[in-house]
């Protein structure tokens, strides 16, 4: 066989597809067919019969307290200002339970802080389910009965790389990997041809700012700057030129990068530029529709909190991320509180930053909640609301906690999961998830099967996975 | 439960002990040695070996240390180990306080149960290596060329590198890229522009065998490429124009400019990088007395923060590091470096190289106004200000039993810097003295005579017009009024006369000072008098100015203005009888040739203490940069190396372009990095050197295809061995750049004031010298990728939908295309086709390029109102949203 006329022809039945975006190692493999098994690259279509058809990805920077939010524990408040070892619980510090941590070395951060911390806020049981929440969550807890609270978290990196760990599945040590986002949308066909089927909202802070890697740039995610007055750079059409015209001149460019492929077949960044020029075309249009909140009532707008300065940006966001996805993006990811290693990070005054933190995020969440569920939205919506890690049961300095991987609670709603449930469960302390622990990749797992996506099935040849980076389902929060 | 014959049990370690035993005796490569790992290596392994002791190996514990042994095999109790970390007195405790928290009971129980069952270890147990050993702390040493079997492909010695590794790796070299392409890849990486029609014909046409070195050659005389490589510099030097709140300037400092100029003429005339850098820390000290090589300090002056000195003294120590080093000095502000040999104390030695630096501005021949223009510099204003180290890095800390002296870390101390004070020539601490200054001085006085001439002649030429229409009471009135006006202007006239006397009898006055002659009291009381003239002639024409609008004046608004000509009055005679009195005293002019850039550092709402020019500097900083620019530093040239190849080649020979240091991975090519390393240093640092080994190697030539490449792709998919080229997506600049560059709309000046923001839209200058800084940003530029101020090692290579927006809807875009096309006016469509490849892609366009390309301008011939310069204009605009237009393949 000729190898580069099978390059050739490949890369433009590729164009033919409309799969632009294959990845290096998808099309050599093609072109190793005739030696090894078959091995075709995703068709778009979900590998079996899919609960969920978008996902709205909440990330919260910096390490949100889970004992301070979805996983009360009385126990800090009962023997606030005792070392560990003073405690029934001494055994948390059992070295072999301590070992996931790979850090080299400890950072001045990520200690175990030995002397615990009274809780800084109350909780309520809410809902039909009784599930508990903090005060600092009023709005959130009003869904309460629409949440599956995993309470049994673990991760390695006890620093602000673990926000990368949390979307690649994998510890910074180990180098750079696909993000869940890029895993779906090179697994799942579009919903919406005129929007980009991932998108990324707010800072990455400790990120690698890619998410395709292996997978190639086609699958990094879009950034929006979700700004109504403002809603697209360079989003005005050239008055200058005629529609016809400009189709014309498109539909000139994209068959031109296609015979480009002829003597550069396989190049990923070429793949990519010729979805993005496609999209940006189609984006002109959609985007400042989404961005255009004139017909959402003042009612809807009050309940993103708008109206009230403390959480209007975030507020913004999520009426946005609604309009996104009832126009079918695929993954809205939206982190909150870039600057520094996050503005979740609360080493010292604890209290007063989570308080303004929820006080930003909970309206927002919660209305989303709720207008997801009245629109009938939520069915096949996946809403994940997630941080890198939760913070230490021992007091940092005076009035801060510390870094936590050994346990930390996520929480997911709708798009098929069963609401009011709480999955796992820490030690009286909070110090280790004890109960159907989960690593950060059961929750893609979770996603993904949600999805209708076989994370085996989207392996590209010549890029092993591990085990432990398919994770597992959490069949138990799975309606 | 196992019974146990410690005593002394507490009962939460008790229950943990059932958690331990559970699982069996501790295993050493399970258990023990990641809890060393973790806890102790930092200050007892490869690193550091506080009090002689080691603890990286069982052998080693069995050794000891200072105290002796520390582990004795199966016996627990005597050993040293258990004593020292189960110890209850947190000050004799290991690890100590702020070196991180106690080992937990059940930490110190597996200890215990791993010495009693013997202390066993693994029989080859290899010790951490020593960090001496870090290729990159290792004296650099010229590899030899390697012999490899693909000679012929070999066109230096850098591809004999490249090729070794390839070879071992079973990977085939792709074939040389196309001519078109390899001028396109030359003439935007030494120019930052593409080639012109011209300079592609021209280079299709030389098929002699000379041709593509004489065309290197070229570009590298061209004043273009200064230009292009000061923009790489920049962004590793973190140039920023000033940045603040409002009219606050808070960072970086005004007309920096000044400091790219200078990047742009050392790079042009191959100024040695170890001279520039040498220049940029410490020209002050180097070269007092020469204003040009004072704008390198520019680098310094970027450093500025109005409030916060420690803020701007530990971002300088960070970016000295990382941008010179490729150290993260940074890590080791609060405590010692967790993995390469810098101390806490070093990173503190490091800072009071600079603790003596402050910033000032210089006048520049011609401008007496600083905040027009001037030259943003460094000095050493500080000269006693003590270093101290942070306690934890707080500087609320500071410990000041110790003064910390400037040094370098041990492990790269092949010599310490010899610091000597250094005695500045007079123009340096009293910049007066350039002879510039008092020029300037008298030009600006000189300048204000003339407008005021010709206010006194229009004030002449309205009462000539008055005259001839006095007539009635309004025309005697309106006579007399402009009667006035002319007493007025004669006056403002010999105030502005009396000014410039004022300043030259001054600025003689201070020659004659500086010249010791003996007439120089004469010059001073002459200078003194010319003063008190000035301010007569200012009180003068006070009192007539005043008097003219009471003339004039309603008879509400009388009483005010007869009390204004009043005190006017007696102002004048004041000035008058001063005029009287003699002496020497004047007034200095103002700026005396340069300024203290204030700080507020001081925490209150006023400028601190005005910093004085001092005679001496400290030297520190000379020291530094001849101990950083010392052949014998093993991280400079490697780390200036990475840098220039990474920009050449798309992606770094050490990933970690910033971080040298033991965390990062090392290179996949150490000998290629070290002999590119040698080759610059004993080229003597010449850049031109090394950007002409790249650029002409076999290795720089290869296409970037992958076109029959796929066994290649298969083993190394991410082309670490290099056995095709890597496309880069064009920077920001570039893109911008090049489409002012076809539409022959740039404006090719060099150098100068940063072009602001507001006038960006309109300006054809190169995107280098757009006002650029933390608040400030075009658009069009950030859109791919721009420099981030506060540290941009590398660039971003994005693909954005927003990308194809910017290129389809831009102003510069639209204005762009049309020009672009009526260059490549030609009759012949499939010609003007052809060459629009050439010229905005560097292809030669396929036959089914050139169809596609037709029947596109067919149709849009075809739309209503369309016209055939039109059509054309559309075509070269989908050629800007080509993937090739962006990417240097």
């Amino acid at each position: 066989m000729n190898p580069a006329h099978f390059s050739r022809r490949t890369f433009l039945a590729d164009m033919g597809m409309g799969f632009t975006g294959l990845a290096l190692g998808a099309i050599l493999q093609r072109e190793a067919r005739a030696t090894g098994p078959a091995w075709t690259p995703p068709d778009g279509l979900p590998h079996f019969a899919p609960k969920a058809k978008r996902v709205i990805w909440l990330f919260m920077n910096g390490g949100v307290s889970h004992m301070e939010s979805f996983d009360p524990k009385p126990m800090l408040t009962k023997y606030g200002g005792k070392t560990i070892a003073e405690t029934p619980f001494a055994g948390v510090q059992d070295p072999a339970k301590l070992a996931i941590e790979r850090l080299i070395v400890p950072d001045a951060n990520g200690n175990q802080r030995n002397k615990l911390y009274p809780l800084q806020v109350g909780f309520q049981k809410h809902g039909q389910s009784g599930l508990e929440v903090s005060d600092w969550f009023p709005h959130i807890a009003r869904s309460a009965d629409r949440l599956a609270v995993v309470r049994s978290m673990w991760t390695t990196d006890s620093n602000h790389m673990a926000q990368t760990q949390f979307h690649t599945g994998r510890n910074a040590l180990d180098g750079e990997f696909p993000t869940l986002g890029a895993w779906v949308h090179y697994g799942l066909g579009s919903l919406n041809e005129n929007l980009p089927q991932f998108i990324s909202i707010g800072t990455r802070e400790y990120w690698i700012k890619r998410d395709g890697h292996y997978l190639g740039p086609r699958h990094d995610a879009v950034p929006l700057r979700i700004d109504p007055a403002n809603p697209l750079d360079f989003g005005k059409a050239d008055g200058g030129v005629s529609a016809d015209a400009q189709a014309v001149g498109r539909e000139l460019t994209r068959q031109l990068n296609t015979l480009r492929g002829v003597e550069y077949p396989g190049d990923p960044a070429l793949a990519a530029r010729i979805a993005s020029y496609e999209l940006a075309a189609r984006m002109q249009l959609s985007v400042p529709e989404v961005l255009d909140f004139s017909k959402e009532t003042a009612d809807t707008k009050a309940l993103y909190g708008l109206d009230r300065p403390h959480c209007r940006e975030f507020g913004t966001q999520l009426l946005a991320a609604r309009r996104l996805a009832e126009r079918g993006v695929r993954f809205i990811q939206i982190q909150h509180g870039g600057g520094g290693a996050g503005q979740w990070d609360a080493h010292s005054a604890l209290k007063a930053n989570h308080a303004k933190n929820a006080l930003a995020v909970d309206q927002p969440v919660g209305a989303l909640l709720e207008d997801l569920d009245r629109r009938g939205l939520l069915d096949d919506t996946l809403v994940v609301f997630a941080t890198e890690f939760g913070r230490t049961p021992g007091s940092q300095g005076s009035d801060g906690r510390d870094h936590h991987i050994y346990g930390f609670s996520v929480w997911m709603a709708g798009g098929g999961l069963k609401g009011g449930v709480v999955h796992g469960a820490t030690d009286e302390i909070g110090f280790h998830a004890v109960e159907n622990r989960h690593y950060v990749t059961d929750i893609h797992a979770t996603i993904l099967r949600q999805l209708g996506l076989d994370s085996r099935k989207l392996e590209v040849p010549g890029r092993k996975r591990l085990e432990i980076d398919h994770g597992r389902p959490i069949t138990d929060i799975i309606a | 439960m196992r019974k146990h014959s410690i005593v002394a049990l507490t009962q939460a370690a008790f229950l943990l002990l059932a958690a331990g035993t559970a699982r069996g005796a501790a295993d050493y490569e399970r258990d023990i040695k990641p809890l060393l790992r973790g806890r102790c290596y930092a200050c007892h392994g490869a690193l550091k070996q506080k009090s002689g002791l080691r603890l990286d190996t069982v052998a080693l514990m069995r050794k000891g240390g200072e105290s002796g042994e520390v582990v004795v095999a199966g016996q627990p109790g005597q050993s040293l180990l258990i004593e020292r970390v189960a110890e209850k007195d947190a000050e004799e405790r290991m690890p100590p306080p702020h070196e991180g928290e106690p080992l937990s009971p059940a930490q110190v129980q597996m200890l215990r149960e791993w010495i009693a069952a013997g202390a066993a270890g693994p029989a080859e147990e290899k010790a951490e290596t020593d960090p001496k050993d870090h290729w990159a702390f290792r004296p650099r040493v010229r590899p030899a060329t390697p012999v490899v079997a693909d000679a012929g492909w070999v066109r230096n010695p850098l591809d004999a590198f490249i090729a070794k590794q390839r070879e071992a790796h079973g990977l085939v070299p792709q074939p040389e890229a196309p001519r078109g392409v390899l001028l396109r890849r030359l003439s935007f990486d030494l120019l930052g522009l593409p080639p012109s029609a011209e300079e592609i014909r021209a280079f299709e046409n030389d098929q002699r065998p000379g041709a593509y070195d004489k065309l290197v050659e070229r570009l590298l005389n061209d004043p273009r490429h200064g230009e292009r490589w000061a923009r790489h510099w920049m962004d590793v030097w973190r140039y920023s124009d000033w940045w603040g709140l409002g009219d606050q300037l808070r960072n970086s400092q005004k007309h920096l400019w000044h400091w790219r100029d200078w990047m742009v003429e050392s790079l042009n005339a191959d100024t040695p990088y170890d001279e520039m850098v040498r220049q940029m820390l410490a020209a002050d000290e180097l070269y007092p007395g020469d204003p040009a090589k004072l704008r390198a300090t520019g680098y310094l002056a970027r450093g500025f923060f109005l409030f916060n000195r420690n803020q701007w003294m530990e971002e300088t120590v960070e970016h000295v590091g990382k941008g010179f080093l490729g150290l993260t000095m940074n890590c080791a502000k609060c405590h010692d470096h967790k993995y390469d040999p810098i101390a806490q104390a070093d990173f503190y030695r490091m800072r009071a190289f600079f603790e003596p630096y402050q910033v000032r501005t210089d006048m520049v021949p011609g401008e007496a106004d600083l905040a027009r223009n001037g030259i943003p510099r460094a000095f050493d204003g500080w000269l006693d200000a003590p270093t101290y180290r942070f306690v934890r890095g707080e500087e609320s800390k500071p410990d000041k039993s110790k003064v910390i002296a400037p040094g370098v870390p041990a492990l790269l101390a092949f010599k310490e810097p010899v610091i000597q004070p250094i005695s500045l020539p007079p123009e340096a601490w009293q910049p007066e003295r350039w002879p510039w200054v008092l020029d300037a001085h008298i030009a600006a006085a000189k300048a204000k005579l003339a407008p005021a001439e010709a206010a006194l002649a229009k004030a002449h030429e309205k009462l000539a017009e008055a005259e001839k229409e006095e007539q009635d009471a309004a025309g005697i009135q309106a006579v007399a009024g402009a009667g006035a006006e002319v007493k007025v202007a004669t006056l403002a006239l010999e105030v502005s006369r009396a000014g410039l006397a004022s300043v030259e009898r001054r600025a003689a006055a201070l020659r004659a000072s500086w010249a010791n002659a003996g007439d120089a009291g004469d010059a001073a009381t002459a200078a003194a008098k010319a003063e008190r003239e000035a301010t007569a002639a200012t009180a003068r024409h006070k009192v007539a100015d005043a008097e003219l609008r009471l003339l004039r004046a309603a008879a509400d608004k009388r009483g005010a203005l007869e009390q204004e000509v009043k005190k006017a009055g007696e102002a004048l005679g004041k000035a008058e009888k001063a005029l009287a009195v003699s002496s020497e005293k004047y007034t200095p002019l103002v700026p005396a040739g340069a300024q203290w850039s204030p700080t507020r550092f001081l925490d209150s709402t006023k400028d601190d203490a005005v910093v004085k020019f001092p005679a001496q500097s400290s030297g520190r900083r000379r020291a530094l940069a001849e101990w950083i620019t010392d052949a014998r530093n093993p991280l400079t040239a490697r780390v200036a190396v990475n840098h220039i190849w990474t920009r050449h080649m798309g992606t770094p020979l050490v990933a970690n372009v910033f971080d040298f240091g033991r965390k990062s991975a090392a290179p996949d090519h150490p000998e290629l990095l070290d002999w590119l390393a040698s080759e610059l240093v004993e080229s003597g640092w010449s850049m031109k050197h090394l950007h002409r080994l790249i650029v002409t190697s076999a290795t720089y030539r290869m296409s970037s295809s992958l076109a029959g490449g796929e066994a290649s792709a298969a083993k190394d998919p991410d082309n670490r061995f290099w056995w095709r080229r890597t496309p880069i997506r064009l920077e920001s600049q570039a893109i911008r750049d090049s489409l002012l560059a076809l539409s022959g709309s740039l404006d090719s000046t060099l150098g100068g004031p940063s072009v602001l923001p507001a006038s960006q839209a309109a300006s054809k200058r190169r995107s280098l010298y757009f006002f650029h800084s933390n608040n400030e940003r075009n658009l069009f530029l950030s859109t791919f990728d721009e420099a981030e101020v506060k540290e941009c090692y590398r660039r971003e290579q994005s693909i954005v939908p927003q990308q194809a927006l910017a290129l389809t809807n831009s102003p510069l875009v639209r204005e762009s295309a049309p020009k672009i096309a009526a260059l490549l006016a030609s009759a012949d469509e499939a010609a003007f086709v052809r060459q629009a490849f050439a010229v905005l892609l560097g292809i030669s366009a396929s036959d089914a390029e050139v169809a596609a390309s037709a029947g596109a301008l067919e149709a849009w011939r075809k739309l209503p109102n369309s016209t055939p310069e039109n059509a054309r204009g559309n075509f070269i605009k989908a050629l800007i949203n080509h993937n090739d237009f962006v990417t240097l393949r």
